[in-house]
């Protein structure tokens, strides 16, 4: 079974793990996306998830997003069991998933977006329906500049910009203050970088970076290992549905990094971070 | 090209921009006619325009709720007419107390609305087919309903007041100084409350000139009006009624998912907005708003007749009003102002047109050059030639 990938030499570090991924099976008919995969990620740590096309990333951010429903496998926040039914059960969970599209309407403005479909109301209003009460400006406005403050995003300076009007690194950034805007405690970031240029990426990867600082565990998908060389504490490779083993950032090469997300690896990893 | 569409974006960007080319359009139009024509500027004949251009107005506010979501209503004049056809009938052959007839009309319009919106958001049919069914399915119910004769006349008083009775002068000035200083105490206190919370505010000078330039529109109307009769119990009660509908969809929740399902309905769909019930609500709105557009027509008229609504040219004008004044037919751009002041460009150049004695060709023609001049602004301020979406 391909279970025995799983190396028991990352046991140790879990010990602190937010939230922790164990054994997750997932199959779409008759291909397995997922055959025991193994994930887990410290409050204030960026956690890189890397692999080739069809290692199963995907798969392993919709079963965290409640998009999925893992066919086996246990899924531990706090040490605690839990089970993520749907995209809103995620949410209630604390976890907030920002997928690569965005999922930002260009016509409104930033504190708009970062409220849409969770509006503030006023208080006196409780006899009229909720859709009919009026809008809190400028509660929502205060608040959006707190949210875009701690996320430091210097050139954005405007929360009543429209996003229509913003570069591919600040739409980025406010997508990602509006994941963070709830009180969510883990944060997955799809290929944030994908589309972006030099500077917005530096711009995109420093919002991540304050995210650790605001305690956030976040997991970091991408293929650029650039950049999750750049940002990410620790470094998950997953081949063939299964994590090959983890790798402290600071203490290995990139050239690791991609050998073992081609061809994987026999023995368990020395480096594994304590 | 691209110079261009860069410039009328930024103007768009700005608050006020989305009225500067429909004010244009209207301020050349006037122009104009005020060269070529002495009695379009005269006081009674201003009176008129205002009134020619109510029923448009509502149906082209109506409409915009639904333009909001990227929808379209083609038979928002055709509920229209069922509306006045109920309201006809019930008053004039059966005897039945005005208000009744009125709210009987309001409720027709709204099951309408309602039922299209539901078929759209449910079957999951585009609005444009479902619509152009509702077109010709209400335009033969308003045929059955009037009856083989296809027009009944309205004589009730209370219908005809609607449109026929004016304010006194003094009240006409002291409603107008009352709305003055209300709007002016509101953004004063809302800019004062930015300044307290450390908002973006605007600067005194800037808001003082907007106060001035809106109190200078009204008290030119209200001077205006009052050199004829006064001005009309009708503005007064559709000015609320539109004031209401602005309020609703751009201070609350309901607005705002509005605007958010025009502008990207996937992910309007994934923070959770309720995507369908808010379509078939937009639609039940246009049902009300082309129902009071239905009364107001009955009661200017004075008849109710098939060609006056349903099968006349309101729909086009309607939607071309909407359109003219600066709403976006792709979804999440616009605004009941916007349709109200594309309602007075459409309706001056109807009235203008009249006066200088044109050809019914000649008025479809320019009609048809100002409606896609409306549209290409809009094109090219949203990225030109389809360059962003």
């Amino acid at each position: 079974m391909t279970d025995d990938r799983r190396s028991s030499a990352d046991d140790a570090s879990t010990a602190s793990a937010h939230l922790r991924i164990e054994g997750v099976h997932k199959s779409f008919g008759a291909v397995r996306a997922l055959r025991g995969a193994d994930l887990e990620v410290r409050r204030g740590e960026v956690m890189g998830l890397v692999g080739d096309n069809g290692a199963g990333k995907s798969t392993l951010m919709k079963v965290i997003a409640g998009v999925d429903r893992p066919d086996r496998g246990r899924l531990l926040l706090d040490g605690r069991e839990i089970a993520v039914p749907s995209p809103a059960a995620a949410a209630a969970l604390g976890f907030q998933t920002v997928f690569q599209d965005l999922a930002l309407c260009e016509n409104l403005d930033v504190t708009a977006n970062l409220f849409l479909g969770h509006e503030q109301t006023a208080r006196w209003a409780r006899c009229l329906p909720p859709p009919l009460r009026p809008l809190s400006g400028l509660d929502m406005e205060e608040r959006s500049r707190r949210a875009v403050a701690q996320l430091n995003l210097r050139t954005l300076s405007s929360v009543r910009a429209k996003v229509g009007a913003l570069s591919g690194g600040q739409r980025q950034a406010v997508a990602i203050a509006r994941a963070v805007r709830t009180e969510s405690t883990v944060v997955l970031l799809d290929e944030p970088t994908a589309a972006l240029g030099i500077a917005q990426t530096s711009q995109v990867l420093d919002v991540v970076r304050q995210l650790r600082e605001n305690r956030h565990a976040v997991i970091y998908v991408s293929h650029n290992l650039r950049d999750v060389f750049a940002v990410c504490d620790r470094i998950s490779v997953l081949r063939h549905g299964a994590r090959v083993g983890v790798w402290d950032t600071d203490a290995s090469a990139p050239d690791e990094i991609v050998i073992a997300m081609m061809h994987g690896r026999d023995d368990p990893p020395s480096a594994v971070a304590a | 090209m691209t110079t261009l569409s860069h410039r009328l974006r930024k103007i768009r960007a700005h608050d006020l921009g989305q009225f500067l080319p429909v004010l244009a359009s209207l301020l050349v139009i006037w122009t104009f006619f005020a060269l070529t024509e002495p009695a379009f500027l005269s006081a009674r004949n201003l009176y008129f325009l205002l009134m020619q251009s109510a029923v448009v107005a509502t149906l082209a506010a109506g409409v915009t709720v639904v333009l909001l979501i990227g929808d379209i209503d083609l038979s928002i004049a055709a509920v229209a007419g069922v509306g006045a056809a109920i309201l006809a009938v019930l008053v004039t052959n059966l005897g039945v107390p005005a208000y009744l007839a009125v709210a009987a009309a309001l409720a027709a319009g709204v099951v309408l609305g309602f039922a299209q919106g539901w078929v759209i958001a449910y079957v999951g049919i585009p609005s444009f087919v479902v619509t152009l069914a509702g077109l010709l399915g209400f335009q033969g119910l308003m045929l059955k309903i009037l009856g083989i004769h296809g027009a009944l006349n309205m004589r009730d008083p209370a219908i005809r007041g609607l449109t026929t009775v004016t304010l006194p002068n003094w009240l006409g000035w002291a409603l107008a100084l009352a709305l003055i200083a209300f709007v002016a105490l509101v953004l004063f206190r809302l800019n004062h409350h930015r300044r307290q919370r450390g908002l973006e505010r605007m600067e005194a000078a800037p808001l003082l000139a907007r106060i001035a330039l809106f109190a200078a529109l009204v008290l030119a109307a209200v001077a205006t009006l009052n050199a004829y009769r006064g001005v009309p119990l009708l503005m007064v009660i559709l000015g609320a009624v539109l004031a209401l509908l602005w309020w609703v969809t751009t201070a609350t929740p309901f607005g705002r998912h509005l605007f958010a399902i025009g502008g990207n309905p996937e992910s309007a769909r994934r923070v959770g907005i309720p995507v369908r019930r808010i379509r078939v609500a937009a639609f039940s709105i246009v049902g009300l708003m082309a129902a009071i557009g239905g009364i107001v027509g009955a009661s200017r008229y004075a008849s109710v007749s098939f060609n006056a609504f349903a099968g006349g040219p309101l729909l086009l004008e309607a939607i071309g009003a909407a359109v003219v004044g600066g709403t976006s037919l792709f979804g999440g751009h616009g605004s009941v102002w916007n349709a109200i002041l594309g309602a007075l460009v459409i309706g001056s150049l109807g009235n203008g047109l009249d006066l200088s004695g044109a050809s019914a060709a000649d008025k479809l023609m320019f009609s048809g050059v100002i409606l896609l001049l409306a549209v290409s602004l809009d094109a090219l301020s949203r990225g030109g030639a389809g360059a962003s979406r």
